[in-house]
């Protein structure tokens, strides 16, 4: 930076500890930068600042009343207490007035655990209330789409409203009604159905008053595992996190990265889970034995694939599956590279494409699967219709060695690789035609692996394993590295990050990036960040 | 020296207390617990409880297997909010929540391993509702090791009184 485009800062103290921020920084935004959580409801980093809930009252040196920290903006020697007498009595207030209508029905709300409501009341609130009168009782909606709301426990921060007004930008919710009967409500009962954004609400609520419908008593959230995930139903490759219990996953959710998807992302992919949960997976590797598929172990079944594979020089015709990461597909390359080379395809759903408004950067891609774009760079190419069918002829018509690793190959002819020499299956389930491979490799789902993929911008994003694997499956970048390490005098990779330094080999884009400096919220590939 | 060692074939330390004949015999004590067997024929001392034709009385705060709480209608007064398999020391209450017919979260399984239980009641102590409760009860025997899996069924359908961490007269501690 430019001496003369330098930001111009201002000193200030919060809690006693001083130090300097950007002119116009907000007193929330100052105090999270020390450690200082201060506690609100109406602000959100994505969203306007109305200050409305008057839950972030903090008291500055000096200014004749408390300031709301979400909208005041840091001043040049301002001191701010947020824990002073003045703020915390003003806050214990706000915090009684919440819960003069709020049903505490914490025991059966989805919200508990994760509720702001509870958290700051146990922090700062009455250890009592004082409420002699009965409480209003609205009851519950359906607002449509994933969404159920709850009115009781509404704090009316209204962020669902901003929401759907400034990054949806199509106002279905709105505030009627006014003082202690307000309440946010749909236009016409036309509700959110409809609107793929709409279950960002969800998220944003700070309390338990708009719930998902899907992941309705599912869980607890004291009782989730949190892992850093990428979503894997489209090429956006927005930042997620799975949370799972007792090896399912329960719901996803979105992961703030302000490259890809902000703090948001769609109900398509949001929902669109299940397929992580599935039951029957290849639990063990198996080898045809006089016309039967026989289960044996890795190192029987990799030693006899490696003798069947050597020498076969007549060239592999692969089918991949775009859900698989840069280093499975990188070995497919390899492999294939190592057996005379060939083409290899990936067949990918389609649909439309819908654009986030307040977030342009932001959209459900058309192509319905994480890694297309790694695919692309890695030398597959698109095959099939938009339904992510067809376009198995030239493999199905091939008479050397076909390679296919994660694709179902659900809508493949009963003979699909019969006429093949080798027919090496790699991929999570055994059905259709996957019965005539010679080999059957079990392998991970994204969920279940450490890999990496690369989104629609160009941007290669790791993900971390959320549950065990089933059985004896390994990732396909191992399962092949050991395996081409046995044809080919050259080491196997031992970690996600030996496989992904191989692709650069194999792709210019790949070249010089490393596994380790990805890190949480990923990197552009090397060409795009010149 | 070496005539006493003979005479007497004691060990070393070993020393003799002369005393009177008549405390010396045993006569006089034989007769005294022969007196007392008599004495209680005569006016019998119970210590033996017939068990299990009676039994004692418990500690109002004694803490045995499980007992779950219902409604009238039957339903299980759980409402599967997770706080007792969060606070179990030993996990062994198991939980699934679900919706049931009336919109109502309730457990579609609660099961607890009396066997892992360590009877410290915080279960009871911790539930919001007052479902569940650690009962006055101490006689467990089963012919399987999966029979101490307490089902919701065979929960609700003990009938051993609650233990009195919980005051019924002020059932929400107020």
């Amino acid at each position: 930076m430019s001496s003369t485009a330098a930001k111009e800062t201002v000193s200030c103290t919060v809690d006693g500890i001083a130090f300097e921020v950007p002119k116009g920084t907000r007193m929330i935004d100052a105090a999270a930068r020390t450690g200082v959580d201060i506690p609100h409801y109406c602000y959100h980093p994505g969203l306007s600042a109305p200050a409305q809930c008057r839950m972030c009252l903090v008291e500055v040196e000096g200014a004749p009343k408390l300031q709301p920290a979400c909208t005041a903006e840091v001043q040049d020697g301002n001191v701010i207490l947020t824990a002073s007498e003045n703020a915390l009595k003003a806050r214990e207030g706000v915090l009684e007035f919440l819960l003069v209508n709020h049903p505490l029905d914490c025991p059966v709300c989805d919200q508990s655990g994760e509720c702001k409501l509870q958290d700051y009341t146990a922090a700062e609130g009455r250890p009592m209330g004082r409420l002699a009168e009965p409480k209003r009782i609205i009851g519950v909606d359906d607002f449509g789409g994933d969404v159920l709301f709850h009115g009781d426990r509404c704090v009316m921060c209204t962020r669902c409203v901003r929401f759907m007004r400034e990054v949806a930008q199509d106002e279905r919710l709105a505030v009627v009604q006014r003082g202690d009967k307000a309440v946010i409500d749909t236009f016409f009962g036309e509700g959110l159905e409809g609107n793929i954004w709409a279950d960002n609400v969800v998220d944003i609520c700070p309390v338990g008053a708009l719930v998902s419908k899907d992941f309705l008593h599912k869980a607890r959230a004291w009782d989730l595992d949190r892992t850093p995930s990428i979503c894997p139903n489209c090429t956006q490759g927005c930042n997620i996190t799975l949370q799972v219990r007792d090896n399912q996953v329960m719901r996803l959710k979105p992961r703030p990265n302000a490259e890809v998807n902000g703090h948001w992302m769609c109900d398509f992919g949001r929902l669109n889970y299940q397929w992580v949960n599935r039951t029957g997976r290849i639990e063990a590797p198996l080898v045809r034995e006089d016309g039967k598929l026989v289960p044996m172990s890795w190192s029987d079944t990799l030693l006899r694939l490696a003798n069947a594979a050597r020498g076969q020089s007549t060239g592999v015709r692969s089918v991949v599956s775009p859900y698989a990461a840069n280093e499975d597909l990188g070995a497919v390359r390899r492999l294939a590279d190592a057996l005379g080379g060939g083409s290899g395809v990936f067949r990918v759903e389609s649909g439309e494409e819908v654009v986030l408004p307040g977030f342009p950067q932001l959209a459900l891609r058309s192509d319905r699967a994480a890694n297309v774009r790694g695919a692309e760079l890695l030398g597959f190419s698109r095959a099939g219709d938009s339904t992510g069918m067809g376009g198995l002829e030239e493999a199905e018509s091939f008479d050397g060695v076909i390679l296919v690793l994660g694709d179902d190959l659900e809508d493949a002819s009963a003979d699909f690789g019969q006429r093949s020499k080798l027919f090496i299956y790699v991929g999570h389930v055994l059905g259709g035609a996957a019965r005539n491979a010679d080999f059957v490799l079990p392998s991970t789902t994204f969920a279940e692996m450490e890999g990496s993929f690369t989104n629609v911008a160009g941007r290669v994003q790791r993900f971390w394993p959320a549950i065990q694997v089933p059985g004896m499956s390994r990732p396909a970048w191992q399962i092949l590295g050991v395996l081409l390490s046995g044809i080919i005098d050259i080491p196997a990779p031992a970690r996600p990050g030996d496989a992904f330094a191989t692709l650069g080999d194999l792709s210019p884009a790949f070249g010089g990036m490393r596994f380790e400096e990805l890190g949480a919220e990923g990197q552009p590939l090397e060409y795009s960040r010149r | 020296m070496a005539r006493r060692r003979k005479d007497k074939e004691m060990a070393a330390n070993v020393r003799l207390m002369k005393r009177p004949e008549r405390e010396a015999s045993y006569l006089r004590a034989t007769l005294k617990g022969v007196a007392l067997t008599f004495r209680h024929m005569v006016n019998p001392h119970k210590v033996t409880m017939q068990y299990p034709e009676e039994k004692w009385a418990l500690s109002p705060r004694w803490r045995g297997t499980h007992v779950m709480e219902q409604h009238e209608d039957g339903r299980p007064k759980c409402v599967a909010c997770g706080l007792c398999p969060a606070i179990c020391p030993a996990n062994c209450i198991r939980l699934v929540p679900g919706e049931d017919d009336q919109g109502n979260r309730y457990p579609v399984v609660y099961e607890i391993d009396e066997f892992r239980c360590i009877f410290c009641g915080m279960c009871q102590e911790v539930c919001p509702v007052e479902a569940i409760h650690v009962g006055q009860h101490y006689e467990n025997s089963e012919y399987t090791r999966d029979n101490f899996v307490y089902d919701l069924d065979r929960l609700m359908s003990q009938k051993q009184p609650s233990t009195l961490l919980w005051d019924p007269s002020d059932p929400a501690s107020e």
